[in-house]
């Protein structure tokens, strides 16, 4: 869930490029760390982000019958590593507002903190716990989808609260409006999404890519 | 297989203006508009992207009609939490009968107008080599180059394992389209990872070092055109200042 350009202060705005910033700045040393080691690993690591840009023009039939999108939070974070995904996402989120208005330069920082850092080390995290649980493959790939797409919305949503607090209830009763007025899109999506994953991670295990992909990239 | 945004932005008449004018321009309109009072700074800065996109960028009014309403969804949704309250007698209208909701769609539009004009009006990898300029490392800008690429490519894969798909009806019923939609990224990982390689080795056999060198066509920053976009950026900021 994209925040869109202009809609956060302009203070918000800067505190969260702020926080995105470190993180950004890690994943591009490590991008440069993979580069000098591995020059072949450029065009891989294009063709990721040109993928998980694609992700988002395709559109995603929803349980309440609107349309939406895959987010490949969690997909990415499986495939390519979570410390790589804040600087792939961040390149998707700017050619993302560019390319197709969603999202924008002034919110760049608060996005990426959403849906390049938060969802994918949240995907990431639920996917290795729950290979320690034991639980079913199919399984552990939907909960990291589904909870990775749910925590970059509880983020957006969070975000927009501190944001524009209410002015009965401050930030928690703004919370229980930005969080119960996107649910309605958002939580449909999210158990798509992690049935989607589920879908893609199955038909790349059958084929025997999910390994390789993961090792080159 | 292109992109509406990029179309407009290689096709337009400001493609032959020099990148910095350009992004003075949108991104110090842009600038205003967040710390101008909404009323009516955002206002002003709304008409002038408006002007500097429809009369003097000449982009079309239908696209860029159809550009502005992308974002509207989330600002006119996002607004709505705004002016509402939740209190012990359920949810009723804001104390301020929704003047705080109707700044934040002011505001947010005028921004996203300023964003429009400069991505209408810039190819993206304008916009990158500008970045490069700015000290962007340069990893990231090949990085950055080479999925601006990508994007193309693997939109035509998917345009085209859609049509096949489609063709099969895997796109009737929500569950066949959940699984085709599932099929379809499943198909297309692979393809993008192979794309990859292949390129890879092509540019490895011409000898590709990592760098991408463009060919860029230099083009003079106007000093009167820079003079009077700064002069614009202070009319607006001192009208705003006088009227509020």
């Amino acid at each position: 869930m994209h925040i869109m350009e202009g809609f956060l202060p302009a203070g918000h705005a800067l505190a969260w490029t702020a926080i995105s910033t470190p993180f950004v700045v890690a994943g591009v040393r490590r991008l440069k760390r993979i580069l000098a080691d591995n020059p072949q690993a450029r065009l891989p690591l294009a063709a990721a982000a040109g993928f998980t840009f694609i992700l988002s023009a395709l559109k995603l039939p929803s349980v309440t019958g609107s349309c939406s999108h895959p987010t490949g939070t969690g997909l990415g974070a499986m495939m390519f590593g979570p410390s790589v995904m804040a600087v792939l996402g961040a390149v998707v989120l700017l050619f993302q507002g560019l390319l197709l208005a969603h999202g924008g330069v002034t919110t760049l920082g608060a996005n990426i903190f959403s849906m390049a850092i938060a969802g994918p080390w949240v995907a990431y995290g639920v996917w290795k716990l729950s290979d320690r649980l034991g639980l079913p493959a199919a399984i552990g790939v939907f909960l990291s989808a589904f909870l990775g797409d749910l925590a970059t919305y509880v983020v957006t949503s969070t975000q927009l609260a501190l944001a524009f607090p209410d002015a009965e209830t401050g930030f928690a009763g703004a919370l229980a409006k930005f969080a119960s007025i996107f649910a309605v899109t958002q939580a449909p999506l999210a158990v798509a999404e992690g049935l989607v994953t589920v879908v893609v991670i199955n038909a790349l295990t059958a084929r025997g890519q999910m390994h390789g992909l993961g090792e080159k990239a | 297989m292109t992109l509406h945004m990029d179309r407009l932005a290689q096709g337009g008449p400001w493609r032959q203006r020099a990148l910095a004018e350009k992004a003075v321009l949108a991104l110090g309109l842009l600038g205003l508009a967040l710390v101008l009072p909404p009323w009516p700074g955002a206002a002003l800065v709304l008409v002038a992207a408006w002007t500097s996109a429809l009369a003097a960028a000449r982009i079309p009014w239908g696209d860029w009609l159809r550009l502005n309403a992308a974002p509207l969804g989330f600002v006119l949704t996002g607004a709505a939490a705004v002016a509402v309250e939740i209190g012990p007698d359920g949810i009723t209208l804001a104390a301020d009968h929704g003047r705080a909701a109707l700044a934040i769609v002011l505001r947010a539009s005028a921004a996203a107008s300023c964003l429009l004009l400069l991505a209408a009006t810039t190819p993206t990898p304008d916009l990158v080599q500008g970045l490069r300029r700015l000290g962007l490392p340069v990893e990231l800008i090949e990085i950055m180059l080479l999925t601006w690429r990508f994007i193309f490519l693997l939109q035509d894969a998917a345009a085209s394992i859609r049509n096949a798909q489609e063709a099969r009806l895997g796109w009737h019923g929500r569950g066949r389209s959940l699984r085709s939609l599932g099929l379809l990224i499943a198909q297309l990982l692979p393809q993008a990872m192979e794309r990859a390689r292949r390129l890879e080795m092509g540019m490895a056999a011409r000898g590709f070092d990592g760098t991408l060198r463009l060919a860029r066509p230099h083009r003079r920053v106007s000093a009167i055109s820079m003079i009077s976009i700064i002069s614009l950026h202070l009319v607006l900021a001192g009208t705003c200042l006088w009227l509020a």
